[in-house]
């Protein structure tokens, strides 16, 4: 493992890989400063380009877009209190009011500082985890990864949405969609209604595009008018952060960034409820809580450390046993499988040199992310004001050129209008789409696996997995009980974001 | 999953009447009964079977527990949506923003369709300067020029960059014929 770490360091150590993760810093800050324009939909969108990138070069760009995007969103959070994505709402607390204190380029500076730390410490945390966990994941057979993967789809299902059994059924219509084309075991055709296209199953990409990216222009374009923010904006105004600012908060941040860090390794919570919880425990914290909410350089610190200390972590899950825990990881598992590399305990045997390879630019990553994102502030305030009516058109035409240009294939087009429409259907209808994807991608490898599994037990199951797998018995039997904490444990936490947004957004 | 707006508004709360989930509910049931139907014609049969282990997995097991599931979740959804206090945001759309999302759709729709009888190129900057201008822009010199600048930019960056292919201009295959011949 030591060995394929020093290899990973070197191979990553190449001015391509700096390069394309440096433009999708940019773009993903730039997407992020958009208000209206979440990271999950530039990811989906750029997916395409990393394709026709060799692995080291394509997925580092989409780190690079995941983590931008991250903190980009903080941007119109602190300037017009428009947060850029759902992960900075906590932002929008304390730094408008900054802002108008004429504090705004000590908040901007705040962010990047404290999200640059929170970011790559829990990288390093990944790093140092991601390995040992690897060797236990290389232990595991075709019936615990069973039982792994059908946990993993139950708790997503139970952690995605705010209704267990709508999260369930976005499950199965994944797992259904995910049949279509050839059964894993023998090759056989599935649900293809006669199409030809159907054969080789419903094409990932434009259905990523469509249920992510899609959607989200539907919804902004409800409102034509709402286009543009007209006030002008000056990121410059007020004095630098000072060193001893940065120190004041650097206890918070250190507390953020672990809450973080754990967060980010359990599926399905995400940055949102890290942001509100590192944001509330700095307050609780505090001597001087009352201070929160009226322009505290704290909060900032708080929210925007545990936002992208989540970002680490959440390759633990996907780069050991291949399961991906949110949407964004979701998209890159896309990333991944197209560059024919399959997430999963083989991966680190397998490509060992290549993963630490990956994790190590994640770490450097966040130092362009700094260098960068310091020159840059004032450029992606500016972002803040570009008009909807000009940037949706083009979304739409990169999201068409990006699903048509893997296969070539027009079919690939109606896919991704399918998708998109039914995205923005089920949207409306509070259904999240997420488990469906995850269902969709991991349903072939829950199939599969069963059929070993079966093959194994020779014919008699239960006997099987309760005296010769201990482990995969305990995991099903668990399975209800984790899920039900995990529900119980994410409607609370999502019941106390929804508490803190009545009390303070309206203020 | 982040707490979106919409999960954020989601709380169970006194029991409603008939509502959009009540309705899902009963449509997954019809989907099951379906998926049920469809499963013996939609799975192909093996040609001939030279050792047929009878432990192996059979091609329809999954397709059925997916039937099931869309039952006994359509069914419990039923049940379920009579204590459930979401709101069908379908209600909050005025007309406008029905006929804006309407109109968006169409143009999706004819937008590939399009690409494949005109190239990449000519399509795009159609379709860009009918969105732009929907949408609300009234820059026609700045609709334009981007109109023409973007898809140029993303043709050449896939086709020459990426290697990959895009509907060329109209122009490439005409040309193409003729140099065949």
């Amino acid at each position: 493992m030591w060995d394929s770490f020093l290899l990973g360091v070197e191979m990553a150590m190449r001015w391509d890989t700096m390069a394309m993760m440096g433009v999708g810093l940019m773009l993903g800050m730039f997407v992020g400063a958009l208000p209206g324009f979440t990271t999950v939909m530039a990811m989906a969108i750029l997916l395409p380009l990393s394709f026709f990138l060799e692995p080291l070069i394509g997925i580092p760009f989409l780190l690079g877009v995941y983590k931008g995007g991250i903190y980009g969103g903080s941007i119109p959070a602190i300037l017009v209190s428009m947060p850029g994505t759902g992960a900075s709402v906590a932002t929008t607390f304390d730094g408008p009011a900054l802002t108008k204190k004429g504090k705004g380029r000590k908040a901007l500076e705040m962010a990047l500082f404290s999200s640059a730390f929170g970011d790559l410490s829990s990288d390093i945390v990944t790093i140092m985890f991601i390995g040992p966990i690897a060797l236990i994941a290389l232990k595991v057979g075709p019936p615990e990864l069973m039982a792994i993967l059908f946990l993993a789809l139950i708790v997503i299902a139970a952690t995605s949405s705010g209704v267990f059994v709508k999260g369930l059924l976005m499950m199965v219509v994944g797992l259904f969609l995910g049949m279509v084309g050839q059964d894993p075991i023998g090759a056989l055709s599935r649900f293809t209604f006669d199409i030809f296209q159907f054969r080789a199953g419903v094409p990932l990409l434009p259905m990523l595009i469509g249920v992510y990216a899609l959607p989200e222009i539907l919804i902004a374009i409800e409102n034509r008018a709402t286009g543009m923010i007209k006030q002008t904006i000056n990121s410059r105004e007020g004095g630098p952060l000072t060193f001893e600012e940065f120190r004041s908060c650097f206890r918070t941040i250190c507390r953020s960034t672990m809450i973080g860090t754990v967060i980010g390794v359990v599926p399905g919570i995400g940055q949102v409820v890290a942001a509100f919880m590192g944001y509330a425990a700095a307050k609780n914290a505090s001597k001087t809580p009352e201070k929160f909410g009226k322009g505290e350089l704290e909060g900032i610190a708080a929210a925007e450390a545990a936002n992208n200390a989540v970002n680490g972590p959440t390759m633990v899950p996907l780069l050991t046993l291949g399961i991906p825990g949110d949407n964004i990881t979701v998209i890159l598992i896309g990333a991944f499988i197209a560059q024919g590399l399959r997430p999963g305990p083989q991966l680190m045997v397998e490509q060992g040199p290549l993963v630490f390879a990956i994790l190590v630019a994640m770490v450097l990553a966040n130092i362009l992310f700094l260098i960068i994102g310091y020159f840059t502030i004032p450029l992606f305030a500016k972002v803040v004001t570009i008009r909807k009516s000009i940037l949706l058109p083009l979304t739409v035409v990169f999201a068409f050129a990006g699903s048509y240009v893997p296969r070539s294939d027009p079919f690939d087009l109606l896919v991704l209008v399918g998708f998109g429409a039914f995205g923005y259907l089920v949207k409306k209808l509070s259904f999240d789409v997420t488990p469906m994807v995850m269902a969709f991608i991991l349903g072939k490898e829950l199939e599969y696996s069963f059929g070993q599994t079966m093959v194994l037990a020779q014919g008699n199951l239960a006997q099987y997995l309760f005296f010769e797998r201990p482990i995969t018995a305990a995991i099903i039997i668990g399975t209800p009980f984790l899920t039900y904490m995990l529900w119980r444990r994410s409607s609370r936490l999502r019941n106390e974001v929804a508490a803190k947004l009545s009390d303070e957004i309206p203020s | 999953m982040e707490p979106t707006e919409e999960n954020v508004e989601q709380q169970t709360g006194p029991a409603h009447g008939f509502n959009f989930n009540t309705v899902f509910g009963v449509l997954f049931v019809v989907a099951s009964a379906v998926l049920f139907l469809i499963i013996p014609g939609q799975i192909e049969k093996p040609l001939f079977v030279l050792d047929e282990n009878v432990n192996a997995l059979k091609p329809n097991l999954f397709p059925r527990l997916a039937a099931i599931g869309f039952g006994g979740l359509g069914v419990w959804l039923f049940f379920r949506s009579f204590s459930i206090d979401e709101k069908n945001k379908f209600k909050n759309l005025d007309r406008q923003a029905i006929a804006n999302v309407l109109v968006t759709l169409v143009m999706m729709s004819v937008y590939g369709p399009l690409m494949m009888q005109i190239g990449f190129v000519v399509s795009s900057a159609v379709v860009i300067a009918a969105l732009s201008t929907f949408f609300g822009n009234r820059s026609y010199g700045l609709t334009a020029a981007i109109s023409i600048v973007i898809p140029v930019s993303i043709f050449f960056v896939f086709t020459n960059l990426l290697a990959t292919s895009l509907p060329p201009f109209p122009i490439d295959t005409p040309l193409t014929r003729l140099y065949l011949l």
